[in-house]
């Protein structure tokens, strides 16, 4: 992984007076974020300036600068909270109500994802784990295709059921995988053998479906969209990724001396164990909440982490922090790719961030030498 | 090295003092080590690997394992270091019960550098010594001016500094084993156990932790525990020997109780002469013993030549 980058300028002129923040201020840092801002905000406004209520490109952004909405207590009131909206103008209610919490949607999932991704890279020590590699999407999925297959009566419930499905599964994976404690090769293949079984369980379900809206609604859920996508979504999400997100950068540091593998993190005086639970913990909370609003979407977890770390390098701290840019930065930009490349036809947003992330991964396969380990 | 290595001692002493305030330390007493009848056996085993030892490590002092390839003497020390939980027995530091503390207060009191490590290529050597200040910060404290000191010390006393800023990946693997050894020497414990530092290194760096080796006993009060592949380079630095086969402690002593005729024939099944010089005994073996019909259990060890010589 280090093959092509010049050691860090930053690291030489590391502060030692105890300026708390000062890895913060790495350059490629500072780079990746300031670049994934970019991204997100480009993204973001071609996101509310198209669309089936047709308005010019300077309608829309001066929809977005309304200082009527930005400004207004009442309106994010509404947002956040679930108030009544304030009266608005046309423009700014398509932006503000429609097509804003859709971006915002899309930002918060990635951030998760990423995430997410990131920590369970660093808990089993592997480059190529992902959000769902200890089951997490197959138990969702399972309960996703159960809920709208048998049990019609919870479809309300959805989102709360795909992501209790997917803790459900990480448990029972991680219960398989013990045995006087755990070791990163046994919880990935533990996770291959539940996803395994509940996949299988979610096609056979499929059969069970009679209605073509049902397996529509099943794979929109199992491939990951943010169609129809609202505030109470943005409500939804937010206070657990909050919480997730806060505690992922808190564990950033565990991340590193896990990294060091499990003996040495022991003669650190680290009780592996616990912490290896505590974390994927963090990133299961995380990849459910996002799968609660988007569904299961795929690559956005497995690819980011790497696309970070090739960037910044690999002390987490920094990891986690690029994490929550560029995840957002893929995010949004694959929507606009998923809603508006086939309009008016939408799809899942799951089928671009797996369009967009393959050919990069062969792009790493062929550029590194050795991939796999982190 | 050992010459100019008077100030990063000093450093490290005045941090260990600076720690023993919260470290509930009486001061800068050596710390004893002792391993009570370890029973020691890893999970895929059917029988334990050491059945039944006591080991007491002298406090400020270096006690050498040695022994041939599959005599348990990485296991009695993995057993020392609360790496692998003896079946029975117990394993005290200054007469506490390493199982009955806390992690990290174990952490503190006792560093362990593995035979091998591994680490994420691109960390650079400073930051992996800042890991070894891992057991003295509270999960959301930062860097403080005690770890600085710390990590200066110990990179200067591994005389690494010149690695500083490299990352670990770049390392030949003598440098790496520097590395490890300051983030080691970092975590500033009083009790150190090393397992074959020099096993794989050339002999400049064979030498250079040697002498890192020696100035930790001569000027500072750290007790030291190290297995060793080379028996002469085990009768030179250690003040203790302990010499294991199958398990079992043949032997313990000074270098020049322990290095013997009879001992290289009965337990490393070595015909040899040894000479005792200024610089200890040297030993010159000769021809391998076959099959003296003493073990049959040695025929399990496939790897006949051991790589340190």
């Amino acid at each position: 992984m280090s093959s092509d980058r010049p050691p860090g300028p930053a690291q030489t002129t590391r502060a030692r007076n105890g300026r708390r923040f000062a890895w913060l201020l790495d350059p490629r840092l500072v780079t990746t974020v300031v670049g994934s801002l970019a991204v997100v905000l480009v993204a973001g406004l071609v996101q509310v300036s198209f669309g089936a209520y047709s308005m010019t490109l300077g309608q829309a952004w001066g929809a977005v600068f309304d200082p009527d909405v930005v400004l207004n207590r009442q309106a994010w009131n509404a947002f956040l909270l679930g108030g009544d909206l304030p009266e608005m103008s046309r423009e700014s209610l398509v932006v503000w109500n429609i097509r804003m919490p859709r971006v915002f949607v899309a930002i918060i999932v990635g951030m998760n994802l990423a995430v997410s991704g990131a920590i369970f890279q660093a808990v089993t020590r592997n480059e190529l784990a992902s959000p769902f590699i200890l089951g997490v999407s197959s138990g969702a999925g399972l309960t996703i295709l159960l809920t709208l297959v048998v049990f019609g009566g919870l479809a309300a419930f959805l989102p709360l059921v795909a992501a209790v499905g997917g803790a459900v599964a990480f448990l029972v994976v991680y219960a398989i995988a013990w045995k006087n404690g755990t070791s990163p090769v046994r919880l990935v293949l533990a996770g291959v053998i539940v996803g395994t079984v509940f996949s299988s369980l979610q096609t056979a379900l499929f059969f069970f479906a009679d209605d073509i809206g049902v397996v529509q609604s099943a794979i929109a859920w199992t491939t990951g969209s943010l169609t129809g996508t609202d505030w109470e979504q943005v409500r939804m999400v937010l206070p657990w990724s909050v919480v997730a997100l806060l505690l992922a950068v808190a564990g950033a540091r565990q991340c590193n001396v896990l990294l060091l593998g499990e003996q040495t993190a022991k003669s650190l005086g680290m009780s592996v164990e616990k912490t290896r639970f505590a974390l994927s913990g963090v990133a299961v909370l995380a990849a459910a909440a996002s799968i609660a609003v988007a569904g299961i979407v795929g690559f956005v977890g497995l690819v980011v982490p790497h696309v970070v770390r090739n960037l910044v390098g690999s002390d987490y701290k920094r990891v986690i922090v690029g994490c929550l840019f560029v995840g957002p930065a893929l995010m949004v930009g694959a929507d606009v790719g998923a809603r508006l490349a086939l309009s008016p036809v939408q799809v899942p947003v799951g089928i671009v961030t797996g369009l967009v992330g393959g050919p990069y991964f062969l792009y790493l396969m062929r550029k590194q030498h050795s991939m796999g380990e982190i | 090295m050992a010459s100019d290595a008077d100030d990063p001692v000093r450093t490290n002493g005045a941090e260990r003092a600076a720690a023993g305030a919260c470290d509930d330390d009486d001061g800068t007493d050596a710390s004893d080590l002792t391993g009570e009848d370890l029973v020691l056996q890893y999970p895929a085993t059917e029988e334990p690997v050491v059945d039944g030892e006591t080991l007491v490590a002298e406090p400020g002092a270096v006690t050498a394992l040695v022994g041939p390839n599959g005599s348990g003497k990485s296991t009695l020390l993995g057993g020392l270091a609360d790496q692998l939980d003896p079946d029975d027995g117990s394993v005290l530091v200054d007469g506490r019960d390493v199982h009955a503390m806390d992690t990290k207060e174990v952490a503190r009191k006792l560093g362990v550098l593995s035979q091998e490590s591994t680490s994420p290529d691109s960390i650079t050597v400073e930051d992996l010594v800042y890991h070894g200040r891992y057991p003295h910060r509270g999960f959301f404290e930062h860097v403080t001016e005690a770890d600085h000191r710390a990590v200066d010390g110990a990179i200067e006393m591994a005389g690494c500094d010149h690695l500083r800023e490299r990352e670990v990946g770049s390392l030949s693997g003598g440098q790496k084993q520097l590395a490890w050894i300051a983030m080691a020497l970092a975590q500033d414990t009083d009790v150190l156990l090393l397992d074959e530092p020099t096993t794989f290194l050339d002999l400049h760096h064979q030498l250079e932790v040697m002498e890192i080796i020696e100035t930790l006993r001569d000027e500072s009060d750290v007790t030291v525990v190290v297995v060793l592949h080379d028996i002469e380079q085990a009768a030179r630095l250690a003040d203790r020997m302990v010499a294991l086969k199958n398990g079992e402690i043949r032997a313990r002593g000074s270098p020049g109780e322990v290095v013997t005729e009879e001992l290289l024939a009965e337990v490393f099944r070595v015909d040899g002469e040894i000479e005792h010089t200024e610089r200890g005994p040297r030993v010159t073996p000769l021809r391998a013993r076959d099959d003296d019909g003493e073990t049959p259990e040695d025929a399990e060890d496939a790897s006949p030549s051991p790589e340190a010589e």
